[in-house]
């Protein structure tokens, strides 16, 4: 299958919102709780040519997610198209993605009784209903927001800044950040002026959490019940009935 | 032998207990309502955590409890895998002790969590390259594992020899596999930092944090001993002989030569020399814990110092302070260094963490007042009398 993918386009987006709007009651969240939020970059330039920039930001949908190696019951889960999904029947709420993912995606619900996580889905849902877009692509005015394959999505990117290297700076950010995303965005300033999060690996959290949890782990179990096993051996061995009455485990059995 | 019927008499058992611990009741009581508030009003009125700060108190005040609690399967390693029987009477007292501690853990992550009611959704929902999830599991059966090292406390207490014997045969068994979840929880609760690369300031931030994490808490572990021998000196009017508390206190050394070496290497294989002179308080707090860790190693390496009671406490209290610094800076201080956020917790996260504390020496008084604890270790009024004056107890076990 092949993988979604968004395209966004900082020098478009006019900041009008309808794209919380979308996803408000897309997901029939309130506006508090939508997964999309508006990053911007402050007013600059001199009176009358005044310039700011913003951009709606969600979920990246990394191609190697640290969240959904982090999560501790596998309530975050990676599509065949990319998608991250978010299982909220499983999320105990222990917040661990919050720490895991480096964009600072995924929101708690701190107003809740029984909180849960927020997330983008990519509206997964409505794509499986056979509809084309997410909510927020589809309602965006200006085509900031644009939906597609992810390869399509990129190749855009680069044609975009290549016909107008005026417009946009030479960054698409999301195609190595973290290892590579599903989701682009050009801009026409760079990122952390709009208030984009610094991302300098190129290699997702996730490889170096693999790392420690499924071959240190196992490693460190096994050398240590091996080695408690050996070492307890020999002691029984060379340290013949020293202190009978503390034996824990008599030796007469052997 | 004074048998005593525990459901008709409940208040007269209670005779002879002390009285700090009615004192606790209350407070632990007050603790568990502000837990109740918590579980009614939802985690954002309730607490000071947020968006850029979804961990505290509660998260740090764990991962410090977890590695004192260590203490069980490092005496458990000692005993019976080393075969230091001289140790045997601190067993019992420090397996409750552990017992206690993962309990008071797993009661505090429980308020911690947005959806308290499905915290038994790990057993069923299975994540195997989450940190977490591999720690929740091994708490789990290491919680039973040490209920299990505490049977025989309670089959003493009902004389029932048959499964006393039964329990016995396969301790060994159960002790290696107590020490394998150990080590694997201890080392995972370092994991948790290893995913969080953009997180934890970078000095702080290591891919050998398991490696630290674990082999730190063997030396938590026994300063908890060394600690709770002392206190319980005043608590309960028992401890171990300053023979014991030497022989403890002559491994230290070992234990932290081995984690200094390992932060040493960390600093020169991970290029952090540069850091280290850069950055400010996440540096300070660096410095403070190697340096409280290689005294205590020299503290503990002198037989004079280690042998006595007194000094022993001292060496102790100084790993851990050490520990606390580095599970608090980990876990709080230089997690949100990079976005520059503080936090403080809120007085929810405070009374409810005092309330747990507090229940924790209240329900640890009263098996030790119902059963057999402190069967091996020392009654102060046995002590020589040059400790007891050095305690200033001049009295043999005057009461409250």
């Amino acid at each position: 299958m092949a993988k979604y993918g968004f395209l966004i386009d900082a020098s478009r987006c006019i900041d009008c919102r309808a794209c919380l709007v979308a996803c408000s009651v897309e997901n029939n969240v309130s506006m508090k709780s939508t997964r999309i939020w508006i990053k911007d970059s402050a007013v600059t330039g001199e009176f009358p040519d005044l310039k700011r920039y913003s951009a709606p930001f969600h979920c990246m949908h990394c191609a190697d997610p640290s969240c959904v190696s982090a999560c501790t019951v596998g309530a975050l889960k990676q599509n065949a198209d990319g998608i991250i999904t978010y299982d909220n029947k499983a999320c105990i709420g222990c917040r661990y993605c919050m720490y895991a993912c480096p964009f600072e995606v995924p929101h708690f619900q701190w107003d809740q009784q029984f909180a849960l996580i927020t997330k983008c889905d990519f509206c997964v849902s409505r794509l499986e209903a056979g509809q084309a877009e997410p909510a927020c692509a589809a309602t965006c005015p200006t085509d900031a927001i644009q939906f597609g394959s992810q390869k399509e999505m990129l190749a855009l990117a680069h044609d975009r800044i290549e016909k107008q290297p005026e417009r946009y700076i030479n960054h698409v950010f999301g195609e190595f950040e973290n290892g590579g995303t599903s989701t682009f965005y050009i801009s026409p300033v760079p990122f952390d002026q709009l208030g984009f999060p610094t991302i300098e690996t190129t290699e997702s959290p996730a490889h170096f959490n693999r790392i420690a949890t499924e071959e240190g782990t196992p490693i460190i179990a096994g050398a240590v019940a091996l080695g408690m096993t050996g070492i307890y051996l020999a002691m029984e061995h060379f340290e013949k009935k020293p202190h009978t009455d503390r034996k824990p485990n008599g030796t007469e059995e052997k | 032998m004074a048998t005593v019927n525990l459901t008709i008499k409940p208040f007269k058992a209670l005779e002879g207990l002390p009285r700090y611990v009615y004192v606790l009741a209350v407070i632990t009581a007050l603790g568990l309502l502000a837990g109740a508030y918590r579980l009614y009003a939802g985690l954002g009125v309730t607490t000071n955590l947020s968006t850029v700060f979804p961990w505290g108190l509660w998260i740090s005040f764990d991962l410090t409890n977890v590695a004192f609690s260590g203490a069980a399967f490092t005496l458990a390693m000692l005993v019976y895998i080393f075969h230091m029987h001289d140790l045997h009477s601190a067993v019992r007292p420090t397996v409750l002790f552990g017992f206690l501690g993962y309990s008071s853990v797993l009661v505090i992550l429980f308020f911690d969590l947005g959806r308290w009611d499905r915290f038994w959704h790990f057993l069923v929902y299975p994540n195997l390259s989450s940190a977490l999830f591999e720690v929740s599991w091994c708490i789990a059966i290491y919680s039973g594992i040490l209920a299990y090292e505490l049977s025989p406390v309670f089959l003493d207490r009902f004389k029932n020899e048959k499964l006393s014997r039964i329990v016995e045969k396969i301790t060994i068994g159960m002790v290696i596999a107590g020490i394998t979840l150990s080590s694997m929880h201890q080392s995972s609760l370092g994991s948790l930092f290893v995913v969080q690369i953009h997180r934890l300031h970078p000095l702080w931030y290591s891919m050998m944090q398991p490696e630290f994490f674990l082999v730190s808490s063997l030396s938590a572990g026994i300063a908890a001993i060394l600690i709770g021998s002392y206190a319980s000196i005043w608590m309960f009017k028992q401890t171990l002989s300053e023979k014991v508390l030497e022989k403890l206190g002559s491994l230290l050394p070992w234990f932290l030569i081995a984690y200094l070496l390992m932060k040493v290497v960390d600093l020169f294989w991970g290029n952090k020399i540069g850091l280290l002179l850069t950055s400010g308080v996440y540096s300070a707090l660096y410095v403070a814990e190697l340096a409280l860790m290689l005294s205590a190693a020299i503290w503990f390496s002198i037989k004079r110092l280690r042998a006595s009671r007194q000094n022993a406490l001292y060496g102790a209290l100084i790993i851990a302070t050490g520990i606390v610094i580095n599970r608090f800076t980990i876990t709080w201080f230089a997690l949100s260094a990079l976005n520059g956020v503080r936090y403080f917790p809120s007085w929810v996260e405070i009374l409810l963490l005092i309330g747990v504390s507090s229940g924790v020496i209240v329900v640890y008084a009263l098996i030790a007042h119902f059963f057999p604890v402190f069967s091996e270790t020392l009654a102060v009024k046995d002590l020589p009398k040059h400790e007891l004056a050095k305690l200033k107890i001049d009295q043999p076990v005057s009461g409250d």
